[in-house]
């Protein structure tokens, strides 16, 4: 067969259907495997620039080129033309394959940004080399910029402050090396979470006026005790002031729930005793708030007028015990208190019983601890008599020799399993009251102070640390800081007040102080 | 501070593959930025992620809310659920702080463990181990109709199954927990008591049965 019998097939063109018919033929496939044959066995020749080559020409027309380095028998591999047009094509082929396999390692990738807070410094290193990308030339994050935070290329860093918080998808985009216009660019979607500022959290809700023992969200007081008259101007000296402060807890002003502490501050300016009291109604007992307020005011006035009747007697049995340490001595000034105090206790708990009863509601429903503290100055120094039943801390604390007393001991703490509250039947039988009661001659304090566990759970964490002089310390230094305790000083109930809005995380309960200084 | 732990024991086996799994995913995911506008929860609530197949694996270990990031979760192989409650006890032990005089300790843990099939492994050696450590709560759940509810009642008195292991149903099962730990978080930071019983949680939805 001649190769001019296929050119009318090919030429002119548009003869598709004829060149199928054509390549069927049985004698035209059995020449084409014949002359295949042929040109295999022999030396391989290889058409050139086959593309421009008009279809009509003859075979020996065709050049040849020997591959000397291909063995005959070989099939032959066409070396690739080494024009700029190839070049390009292949080029082109080549970066494709790359990219497929940069997708691939972008999509392998593990890339999380670090969590972040709401209006606190963020910083995250993201090198592409510590990724394992180095065929990367340049990053970029779309959706940083809206929550306040920018990538700086030059040190590889994430920083900035967020502005909101929530789960943001981050999207992460990358230029290769030699990145051109019209290349891709390799796209990752990273999640970022900022977590909202706890504080923000916390809702203020007020409490609603019509509950019923409905009190203030919060209180503060200050007595003012000015200087002794002294003799004609001569001898005056400044004498011990008191605040109080009592401030909701955020965990009630979250949901708009009442304060359950109380609180009392009294100075009696004709017997000089001071008294002060504070209260933690139970957070689960429903009129614990009425609790509390009962009991700091019934043991105030109780105290008050036994202090007032027996000022002299009371006097007396001090000055005493003070000339004669012995046991005879305290027995009787505990005897004493135990008709005041304890008495003045014992009215408390009789009218919390009586509100119950008059609401048709339990003595457990006013649940509440106490601490009170009666204080007078004598010549040779401060007396100072306590009842404490409940968690919290009385402590009698002097800055300048680092003396502390703690009066008695928190019940219901880390041991103990259940609080103690004035309501328990068990705490009113009269030996429980008599241990209760503590009383101590010092030379001269910084302060006595008064906490509910609201104050003494964050600051001290465990009864052990409250007998630490150096969590004294600390807190007074934290108080002063803030509240200017000097003498006479009215404006320090209200700082007093704004300090106990300090804030540690998971300690949100109502908060009581009162001090004498 | 206290720290309120909460362990999540995932069934992580082959027939939790597919939806399932992706379910369990999404319902973490959900729990987390949920628990995260929770103030007493942001606050208090530690979170760690145990899951068990052909063994058990802590995932994550405990870590505070606001620092959490989701693992990756996979599907394959066994129910080792022995396994599963020796590791728990071992990382509770390692991770729940003691009280001391100076410094008050974690709460005790809540534990929340599903499981959709038939433990393979020695379950009753694991338990053993699960038996010494000490939890404030401890909710097994039964996910779908080839769990064991009796294996679970085992671990303990809390059992809750859901009728179905599918997205929808898994995803209240999820948000129940969620809400759980909201109370515990709450109650622990309100009153300073621990979560002591059922009776104590958010009432379940309805895809949620409590196992009698």
């Amino acid at each position: 067969m001649n190769f001019n019998d296929i050119v009318p097939y090919l030429d002119p063109a548009d003869k598709e259907e004829s060149l199928k018919e054509f390549f069927g033929r049985e004698d035209i496939k059995s020449f084409l495997s014949e002359k295949w044959k042929e040109y295999t066995d022999t030396e391989v020749t290889l058409p050139k620039d086959t593309d421009e080559q008009p279809l009509s020409v003859q075979p020996e027309e065709i050049q040849t080129v020997t591959n000397p380095e291909t063995p005959v028998d070989m099939p032959f591999i066409p070396s690739i033309p080494d024009d700029e047009e190839t070049r390009a094509r292949y080029q082109s082929l080549f970066s494709e394959t790359r990219h497929e396999m940069f997708s691939r390692k972008l999509k392998g990738t593990h890339i999380q940004f670090q969590n972040g807070k709401v209006n606190q410094p963020y910083q995250m290193l993201l090198d592409v080399m510590d990724l394992g990308m180095p065929e990367v030339g340049r990053l970029e994050f779309i959706g940083l910029n809206e929550i306040g935070l920018n990538f700086n290329p030059e040190t590889c860093l994430v920083e900035g402050i967020p502005t909101t918080s929530g789960d943001f998808k981050i999207k992460l985009q990358c230029y290769l090396q030699d990145w051109k216009e019209g290349d891709p660019v390799f796209e990752k979607p990273v999640t970022l979470i900022i977590n909202p500022d706890p504080r923000a959290l916390w809702n203020s809700i007020p409490t609603p006026e019509d509950i019923p023992y409905y009190k203030p969200d919060s209180d503060c007081k200050y007595v003012k005790i000015g200087r002794t008259k002294g003799f004609l101007g001569m001898g005056a000296e400044n004498r011990k002031d008191m605040v109080a402060a009592s401030q909701r807890g955020r965990s009630h002003a979250h949901e708009g729930k009442p304060r359950d502490d109380d609180f009392s501050i009294i100075h009696n300016d004709n017997t000089e005793w001071y008294t002060a009291i504070v209260a933690d109604g139970a957070g689960s007992a429903e009129y614990s708030r009425k609790g509390s307020e009962i009991a700091c005011r019934t043991v105030s006035e109780v105290c008050d007028t036994h202090l007032t009747k027996y000022s002299k007697e009371i006097d007396e049995l001090i000055k005493d015990f003070d000339r004669d340490n012995s046991d005879s001595k305290r027995k009787k000034l505990g005897d004493a208190l135990y008709n005041i105090l304890g008495s003045a206790v014992f009215k408390a708990y009789k009218n919390i019983e009586q509100e119950a009863v008059g609401n048709d509601a339990q003595l457990k429903d006013y649940s509440t601890t106490l601490l009170v503290a009666l204080s007078k100055k004598y010549k040779f120094g401060w007396f100072v008599a306590t009842f404490w039943v409940g968690d919290g801390g009385i402590g009698i604390y002097n800055k300048e020799t680092g003396y502390l007393k703690i009066m008695g001991e928190p019940d219901g703490g880390d041991f103990a399993g259940q609080t103690r509250f004035l309501t328990m039947g068990e705490v009113m039988q009269p030996t429980e009251i008599y241990k209760r009661l503590r009383f101590e001659i010092v030379e001269d304090f910084t302060a006595l102070v008064l906490m509910t566990d609201g104050v003494t759970d964050p600051k001290f964490e465990t009864d052990s640390n409250l007998q630490k002089p150096e969590k004294w310390d600390a807190l007074w230094k934290d108080i002063t800081s803030k509240v200017e305790l000097t003498d006479d000083n009215e404006a320090s109930a209200q700082q007093l007040l704004k300090w106990l809005d300090f804030w540690s995380p998971g300690n949100h309960d109502d908060r009581t102080i009162a001090i004498i200084y | 501070m206290r720290k309120l732990p909460v362990y999540l024991v995932l069934d992580t086996s082959g027939s939790m593959h597919g939806e399932p799994i992706e379910a369990v995913k999404n319902g973490v995911q959900v729990l987390v930025s949920t628990l995260r506008q929770d103030p007493y929860a942001l606050e208090t609530a530690h979170l760690s992620i145990i899951t068990f197949d052909e063994r058990a694996k802590q995932v994550s270990p405990l870590t505070e809310l606001s620092m959490f990031q989701l693992p990756s979760l996979t599907a394959n192989g066994t129910t080792c659920l022995g396994a599963a409650l020796s590791l728990l006890a071992e990382r509770i032990e390692a991770e729940v702080h003691k009280s001391t005089a100076e410094k008050k300790g974690d709460w005790r843990p809540l534990v929340f463990i599903m499981t959709d099939g038939a433990p393979t492994d020695n379950w009753e050696r694991g338990l053993e181990d699960f038996r010494k450590t000490k939890c404030a709560m401890v909710v097994a759940c039964a996910a779908g109709q080839s769990a064991q509810t009796k294996v679970l009642k085992k671990i303990t008195d809390t059992v809750v199954s859901l009728d179905t292991a599918d997205s929808m149903t898994i995803k209240a099962f999820f948000k129940w927990v969620s809400a759980s730990v909201s109370f515990g978080s709450q109650k622990v930071e309100s009153t300073h008591q621990e979560i002591a019983g059922m009776s104590e949680l958010p009432p379940p939805p309805p895809e949620v049965n409590i196992v009698l």
